[in-house]
């Protein structure tokens, strides 16, 4: 990578009168291969590198990308950068300011045995080959007669600089696989995916991945538990019951209902028009908005997590955010503009997934906080309840507030007991509700991959989601 | 060089690296975009990028791969890349050969000068959508408007030779009031002359208006009024689900229904691979052949799926002039006029819902398209043929199927779509479903 390129961008976007300016290289190399029903769809090489150039003249932020590293293409985008910002005045009521953070120089890599480098499409569709020979038969007397599986591989590497001197090199491999599955028994038909809920096993790091993460054992246990739901015809109670989400459930909850919403560019109103606002207002830290046993964190650094950086596309170190707390409001998701607004400091927040995107507040890794309860402890004394272990539709609202997960994996509990089978559960409840209606957690967090939209154009940011078990008391849960 | 050289280069290069098939497809856009919140820019961007598809195919193995390093030397090594990794992939036993020319790519006008200029008038345009806004009643308007322009060429070894040129403008205005309630508004157009950014800030923030004080809905099944955006929605994942690669692979609730009713008889819905009035597309898909009008569903019966050339030999069909080499997809969806105006369409209703947007739909099983989406911005409780009052925290909890069979009445007037919920361009109208449920959340 072409650190002059950079050094000359930065310093001719402030001769041109720029009060800030930052310009970052970001190469991305992708690889991916497709098993339909055992047979190979085409495999997929992407090779993506460019320059991603931001700059604030007059308050007026502009942002400039190309994949034409040529000085002279590079000169020119800059300057059409700092004359858009000149020229936006006329509907700039609201000057763009960045907090003041301390000078990053660093180099940093995310951790890899076996380099995703050396990993080759016959060790990707050869995972997919061994899957196949697992699930293909079907189990418990269901038949799969559709299977889709995919798996990836991503080599992110980015050098950034910005006129406040700071100077950051990365490099972070990933390491992906996702399926859809049709299971089918006496006429009826189920589509589900493994992991459920649409998303993904994936970590950051090398080949290692596929043992650190268990693939194979993962599938198969899935495979075992999911084949069963399309026997089930057993309706969810009506009456208010106790719940325990697995998982899976709590880890999506902590994201979109905790996360989101305490990301402050929404807050702000920034992202109103495509992914939306924010229940929460600029003087909410220090609302009560749960339980005691209300705890969800967002942790970039956790190592071979797939949300994992050491900093972010602004130069700002990363680090953990507590954002409930026993309930409470405790920190929004930052970067340098929203800092400066609410006059904090940046916590680290701010990425970019392409060279042509401009760095915007993100999630990494998202998750309820663990508690002390082994299962069985969670449920003991619940008479009548439902268990949902894993989810397929959901979604929730703009503001973040009414939301809804629908069971995949679903039992009922009796007697503090794991009972037969439930169909389709509904936890459709607004985000006060159910944060109030948490009142333990299990001790073992568990993670699965996601890739988180938001921006416009689009960014699809990969992260984890993740969270124990997790009790919540007195809920209705509804049928499809 | 020129997009058609660096294809030809790309080409000749796959080719004397031993692929028997190539496809290879050279695009060159200029996005300019501003967005804009609480009546305020946030940011102008601008994104140029020159990117080289490359399909090949060596004894029955396939390689796709997509660079954005299309210098001649870029090219060569990508193209070795992607051979040196059809060495160590299995064949396809669904190998097919790609279609063989020569093909002539319809002639369009998708495009205007104006739009890929630099000099656009985006600030005044955004100016125009936040003034119209805050005139109507709003008191924030945000938004984003983005103008663009796609330069497009083909070469493949089937003799496929072809350029293509589109522009879009697409504007997406949110307005909101003090109250917290709030309107969107769109106007997408290929066109400069097309295109009202006030109608759409206007429209924005009159919704915002009405919406305020709205009640709270309770659970149920009632009639449900789909505005084109919402409409446009569910069109665009019957269009999806109407690939044949997502048949193939058992994720749609179209498979084992061609020539069997799927809806009313009031409902067809067709794509186009260009079509005026359409937000761009492109005359020949990615394997080169020809796009043309496909019937997907014609008077309520599901006429076939889209395909490509792998796809349609696995079904005994021809390409559709879809492809996606691995997956065909829709270009242009349309959904035919019917014969009600939207007045007309309120009227029929005795209790029902009307709304004008939403977002967040997902599926708990595709092959029975059950799903939830969650309806934002103004919606409103219709009384008698009368918009009654706006109403609040509802979510539409329903099946496509049901939903198709269930259309009461398809509004003559319709909008062109595409906005950050809406990805293929759609043409729709505004509908009236019978008996859809509603749900709300545990409070």
């Amino acid at each position: 990578m072409d650190e002059d390129l950079l050094t000359s961008t930065v310093d001719l976007a402030q001769k041109l009168g720029a009060e800030y300016a930052e310009a970052r290289l970001h190469k991305i190399k992708t690889t991916g291969c497709l098993l339909r029903n055992g047979v190979p769809e085409p495999a997929t090489i992407g090779d993506a590198y460019g320059i991603g150039i931001r700059v604030i003249c007059s308050g007026s932020l502009a942002f400039s990308a190309t994949n034409d590293l040529s000085r002279e293409n590079v000169k020119v985008i800059l300057e059409k950068a700092v004359k858009r910002a000149k020229a936006s005045s006329s509907l700039l009521e609201h000057r763009i300011l960045f907090s003041e953070e301390k000078t990053i120089s660093a180099d940093w890599r995310a951790k890899e045995k076996k380099s995703i480098e050396n990993v080759g499409f016959e060790d990707l569709f050869g995972m997919l080959k061994n899957i196949e020979y697992q699930i293909k038969d079907g189990r418990a007397g269901v038949a799969f007669p559709n299977r889709l599986l995919a798996s990836t591989t991503l080599l992110e590497e980015k050098m950034y600089m910005n006129s406040d001197g700071a100077r950051i090199r990365s490099r972070v491999p990933r390491l992906g696989f996702y399926s859809y599955i049709t299971t089918s028994y006496q006429g009826k038909t189920v589509t589900i995916t493994i992991p459920s809920g649409y998303s993904q096993l994936g970590e950051s790091g090398g080949w290692e991945v596929v043992d650190r993460l268990k693939i194979y054992e993962y599938v198969q246990k899935k495979a075992e538990n999911l084949a069963l739901v399309v026997k089930n015809d057993q309706r969810p109670p009506k009456e208010t019951v106790d719940v325990v989400l697995g998982p899976d459930v709590s880890g999506i909850i902590a994201h979109e209902s905790a996360g989101h919403p305490g990301e402050a560019d929404r807050i702000l109103g920034r992202e109103a028009a495509q992914a939306g606002e924010s229940y929460l207002k600029s003087d909410d830290i220090g609302l009560k908005i749960g339980s005691e046993e209300a705890y969800v964190s967002d942790d970039p650094t956790i190592p071979h997590s797939n949300g994992f950086y050491l900093y972010d596309d602004e130069g700002v170190p990363a680090r953990k955010r507590r954002l409930i707390e026993a309930g409470v409001i405790r920190e929004f998701l930052h970067n340098k503009s929203t800092a400066y607004e609410f006059g904090v400091s940046s916590n680290g927040a701010s990425r970019s997934t392409s060279y042509d995107r401009e760095p915007i507040i993100r999630m990494a890794n998202t998750f309820v906080e663990p508690g002390d309860y082994s299962l069985e402890e969670l449920l003991e004394d619940i008479r009548l309840g439902v268990y949902i272990k894993s989810f397929m539709e959901w979604n929730i609202d703009d503001k973040r507030f009414n939301q809804r997960y629908v069971g995949l994996e679903a039992y009922m509990i009796e007697k503090g007991e794991i009972k037969g089978m439930v169909r389709n559960p509904i936890l459709e409840i607004t985000t006060p509700k159910l944060w109030s209606s948490v009142d333990a957690r299990g001790k073992e967090v568990e993670f699965v991959a996601a890739t988180c939209g938001k921006g416009d154009p689009m960014q699809g940011a990969p992260v984890w989601t993740g969270g124990p078990d997790m009790r919540l008391r007195a809920i209705r849960v509804g049928a499809r | 060089m020129e997009i058609i050289e660096l294809t030809d280069l790309a080409l000749r290069e796959a080719l004397k690296l031993g692929a028997t098939d190539v496809s290879a497809i050279c695009a060159k856009n200029n996005e300019n975009q501003i967005r804009f919140s609480n009546n305020s820019i946030t940011v102008t961007k601008n994104i140029k990028s020159l990117e080289l598809f490359l399909y090949v195919a060596k004894d029955r193995k396939r390689m796709i791969g997509v660079t954005s390093n299309p210098s001649a030397e870029g090219i060569k090594r990508f193209a070795s890349d992607l051979i040196k990794a059809c060495k160590v992939i299995s064949p396809s036993p669904e190998y097919t050969p790609l279609p063989k020319g020569e093909f002539s790519y319809p002639l369009h006008g998708i495009y205007d000068k104006k739009l890929a200029e630099d000099g656009v008038k985006l600030i005044e345009f955004a100016k125009e959508a936040v003034d119209a806004g805050l005139e109507a009643g709003a008191t924030r308007v945000s938004g984003s408007l983005m103008a663009s322009e796609e330069e497009i060429a083909i070469l493949t070894s089937g003799d496929a030779r072809g350029k293509d040129k589109t522009t879009k403008i697409l504007l997406n205005v949110r307005a909101f009031t003090d109250e917290g309630t709030s309107g969107h508004g769109l106007s997408c157009a290929a066109r400069l002359t097309d295109f009202n950014p006030s109608e759409a800030g206007r429209v924005a923030g009159d919704y915002a208006k009405v919406s305020i004080n709205p009640h709270p809905w309770e659970e149920g099944i009632c009639d449900l009024v789909t505005m084109p955006t919402v409409t446009a929605d569910v069109v665009q994942h019957i269009g999806s689900f109407s690939s044949a690669f997502t048949v193939d692979a058992g994720l749609s609730f179209l498979i084992d229904k061609v020539d069997q009713k799927v809806g009313v008889d009031e409902f067809t819905l067709r794509d186009y691979g260009v079509v005026e009035g359409g937000l761009g597309g492109r005359g020949f898909d990615d394997e080169g052949v020809p796009t043309r009008e496909n019937i997907i569903i014609e008077k309520g019966v599901l006429k076939g799926y889209l395909h490509n050339s792998t796809t349609a030999r696995k079904f005994g069909k021809s390409s559709t002039g879809n492809a996606g080499i691995i997956e065909p997809n829709p270009w242009n969806l349309v959904v035919d006029p019917g014969t009600m105006s939207v007045d007309d369409i309120i009227k029929e209703v005795k209790r029902g819902i009307l709304v004008t947007n939403n977002w967040y739909t997902r599926f708990q099983n595709m092959r029975t398209g059950e799903y939830s989406t969650i309806p934002r911005d103004a919606a409103f409780l219709i009384e008698n043929g009368k918009i009654k009052h706006p109403v609040v925290g509802l979510r539409i909890s329903d099946s496509i199927p049901r939903q198709l069979a269930s259309i009461l009445g398809i509004s003559k007037e319709r909008r062109w779509i595409e906005w950050w919920e809406v990805s293929i361009p759609t043409l729709a109208p505004t509908m009236l479903i019978k008996d859809v449920t509603i749900t709300k959340a545990l409070r």
